[in-house]
């Protein structure tokens, strides 16, 4: 890729990002506000008392400094992020390439130097790669203003702070693993994504009705023709969120590096590949 | 063979259709590939829900 096709590329993730800014920035935006009112709520209506004693408890258990080996406990609260980013995922895939060709954008993008593989390996980059970073950026806004008020408040009440610094720092070092571990998902769940974008390159209308649809009737057809269940294990093994669930530096290799990654990247290479060339047909 | 795959989107649907099953079904086959949704292994905790008769031997009075 010549530095002519690196800037392209980059003005099409630019292009997705801010054509969609409600899924990659206002959504997370809006839960981290959401969490934080609940927390404030919640903690507002403790007693003095009460709270100076959770205060000191955060600070005393986070104050032994052993941040590394807590970090990988600071991924679950994320979660809710992570489910938000799936459903935005959803949402954007379904909709990404049928709406080009609903609002005709498609041809305006084919008359310039700009191929379909290009195209749509821009909005795979943006939701698997650049997605999960503003969703990270948020949740570490979030963990810094919790932290301040934190620290704020347990020096008004006299309480040996440090502890919550410790705290921070933990918070902060599980961030790269919540954003390796979208990106894993992202990659094991390419087969899903893949789905998604070829029913959205090929459907007149209601692309995630087309999805689901022919899911469920090959499903069926397997099912009631042969007796077997092929692709409903596969689907089932699939979306287990054990097999994608990271929360530690180690289960990013070990997920990354195995026979079942590479195999979903290959099966979801075929239906991306599907997406490209169904790019072909504007009618 | 590529125009008969290329001629409308619907043939070219059924072609990725057909590959991607034929490809999911022949690796089904090869690997026995079974789902496990009862069992979670990870390396904080290792939680088998087969396993949870174990927990009858618990008797817990709440008088």
């Amino acid at each position: 890729m010549n530095k002519f096709q690196w800037v392209q590329f980059q003005a099409l993730l630019k292009r997705e990002v801010l054509e969609h800014k409600n899924l990659f920035i206002w959504a997370p935006v809006v839960l981290g506000l959401l969490i934080f009112v609940i927390n404030f709520l919640i903690l507002s209506s403790l007693t003095d008392n009460d709270y100076e004693q959770f205060l000191s408890f955060l600070a005393r258990f986070f104050g032994s400094g052993d941040v590394q080996s807590i970090a990988p406990t600071f991924v679950f609260p994320t979660l809710p992020f992570l489910g938000i980013l799936y459903i935005c995922a959803i949402l954007y895939l379904t909709n990404t390439l049928y709406q080009d060709r609903k609002e005709l954008s498609i041809l305006f993008w084919q008359s310039m130097p700009v191929s379909n593989f290009k195209t749509v390996l821009s909005k795979l980059v943006a939701i698997i790669v650049i997605a999960p970073i503003f969703y990270v950026a948020v949740i570490f806004a979030l963990y810094l203003i919790g932290i301040l008020w934190l620290i704020f408040s347990g020096l008004s009440y006299d309480i040996e702070v440090a502890g919550l610094g410790y705290m921070f720092l933990t918070a902060t070092l599980s961030l790269p693993i919540v954003y390796l571990f979208a990106v894993t998902s992202a990659l094991w769940l390419l087969p899903f994504i893949g789905w998604l974008i070829l029913f959205s390159a090929f459907a007149n209308r209601t692309p995630l009705l087309w999805a689901i649809g022919s899911l469920a009737l090959i499903l069926f057809l397997e099912g009631f023709l042969f007796g077997s269940d092929f692709l409903s294990n596969w689907i089932e093994t699939r979306s287990d969120i054990d097999n994608f669930l990271i929360v530690d530096y180690g289960g990013v290799f070990d997920r990354l590096f195995s026979y079942d990654m590479v195999i979903g990247i290959v099966i979801g290479s075929i239906l991306v590949s599907g997406a490209i060339y169904m790019r072909r047909f504007v009618d | 063979m590529k125009d008969i795959i290329l001629r409308n989107r619907y043939s070219l649907l059924t072609t990725v259709l057909a590959a991607y099953v034929l490809v999911v079904v022949i690796e089904g086959a090869v690997t026995g590939r079974e789902p496990d949704w009862l069992r979670f292994d990870n390396s904080l905790f290792t939680f088998d829900l087969r396993q949870l008769d174990a927990l009858d031997g618990i008797d817990i009075d709440f008088n």
